[in-house]
């Protein structure tokens, strides 16, 4: 059925560089991450969630694949393990986080990137911040308020709630 | 909430991620005792900070304004030689998944939604648009199946088409009939090799004054038509 294939093609180019951004970093295995980003979109057509959140949805079930994978991988030492993998879960969650979080700042739009960057990566003050961006302090709080609602926002669409 | 009141709520951002003055940051934790709304939104955004910390110490490669490119990138991959292979293995696989449909429509909306969070403070999700749906009947000699969303919007009527078994070539056109018999085109489109096609069409009137629609084709033969 036709429908299928428009269904999957739409979620392929909508969220694969995504997904392929967050695989390969989370992996740092070139030649598997096209592999599992297609695995992800067919395990999800499969599974055909009804969901209002497709895009924490084929994070959640990239983030299952990796481990899956990275469990077979070290029950078969023989097999090429996934390069740089962390040793257990916990330390995998902890990097998928990482790559999410860092996904969620490069969707930020770039005025309040900066600011994130300049307060709280180089804990800047707002007048530093201000001088340093050529822009006044009010708007640099303003900037920061609407930042931190922002990513916020992003972090929860991308099923990042903690 | 008055003038001086929105002026120390925006100070959340920067107590948050660091960056205050004193007089700023005294006079902001004066105002949470006794501000519920900024203690609210504090509650929903106090992780932020332990989640950030995750992402390195300058904040990973989106934030490097030299490394953007290169050490963000994932190997890149042509959709026009990968996507063949992922559909494929859909084929493989595939089983009846009407179900998915109702899945992928809500997911655009989301995705959308998403969207447009970035751009515009708005965090609240949008209402749900009132919707009617419709089957538009296939005209005597025509196979043509043909749904319709009518969704209400401020500016007129927004309509959601979903058309199967449709001819595949030659022009298409939505007609709207208004309670006057007035016919207005409202999308146009061209038959696609598979028969099936989804597409957005608008019109002023309002759906209670939609009398009718009409998808006709290239000869001005009508296809299927629904009576709202």
């Amino acid at each position: 059925m036709p429908l299928d294939d428009e269904a999957v093609a739409a979620i392929y180019r909508e969220h694969g560089p995504m997904l392929r951004r967050v695989v390969w970093r989370a992996t740092s295995d070139a030649n598997r991450v096209e592999d599992i980003v297609q695995e992800v979109i067919l395990r999800v057509w499969r599974q055909a969630p009804e969901v209002d959140n497709l895009r924490a949805y084929l994070i959640t079930t990239a983030r299952h694949l990796i481990v899956d994978q990275h469990r077979a991988s070290t029950r078969r030492p023989q097999q090429t393990a996934l390069v740089d993998l962390p040793v257990d879960d916990a330390d995998l969650d902890r990097a998928l986080d990482q790559v999410l979080v860092e996904e969620a700042l490069g969707r930020l739009q770039p005025a309040h990137r900066d600011v994130v960057r300049c307060l709280y990566y180089e804990r800047l003050s707002i007048a530093e911040t201000s001088t340093r961006l050529g822009t006044p302090e009010g708007t640099v709080k303003s900037r920061a308020y609407y930042a931190v609602r922002h990513l916020r926002a992003i972090l929860d669409e991308m099923g990042v709630t903690r | 909430m008055t003038d001086e009141s929105d002026g120390l709520h925006v100070l959340l951002g920067g107590y948050l991620l660091g960056g205050l003055s004193d007089a700023d940051h005294s006079a902001f934790t004066e105002h949470l005792r006794t501000c519920a709304a900024c203690q609210a939104e504090l509650g929903q955004v106090s992780g932020l900070p332990r989640l950030l910390a995750l992402a390195g110490p300058a904040g990973g490669p989106h934030l490097s304004p030299d490394a953007e490119g290169d050490a963000a990138a994932a190997p890149s991959v042509s959709d026009d030689e990968e996507l063949p292979r992922l559909l494929s293995a859909v084929a493989r696989r595939r089983q009846t998944r009407r179900r998915w449909f109702t899945a992928v429509a809500a997911a655009a909306a989301a995705v959308l939604f998403g969207a447009g969070l970035w751009l515009g403070p708005r965090l609240t999700a949008p209402p749900e648009l009132p919707t009617t749906h419709v089957v538009a009947a296939p005209a005597p000699g025509s196979s043509v199946r043909v749904d319709v969303a009518l969704v209400t919007r401020g500016w007129g009527t927004q309509l959601d088409l979903d058309c199967e078994d449709m001819p595949t070539s030659g022009q298409l056109t939505l007609y709207v009939i208004d309670r006057k018999g007035g016919s207005t085109a409202a999308a146009s489109w061209r038959g696609t090799p598979t028969g099936y096609s989804q597409l957005t069409g608008a019109t002023a009137l309002r759906p209670n004054e939609i009398q009718r629609l009409e998808i006709r084709d290239g000869k001005g033969q009508v296809l299927a038509s629904a009576t709202t």
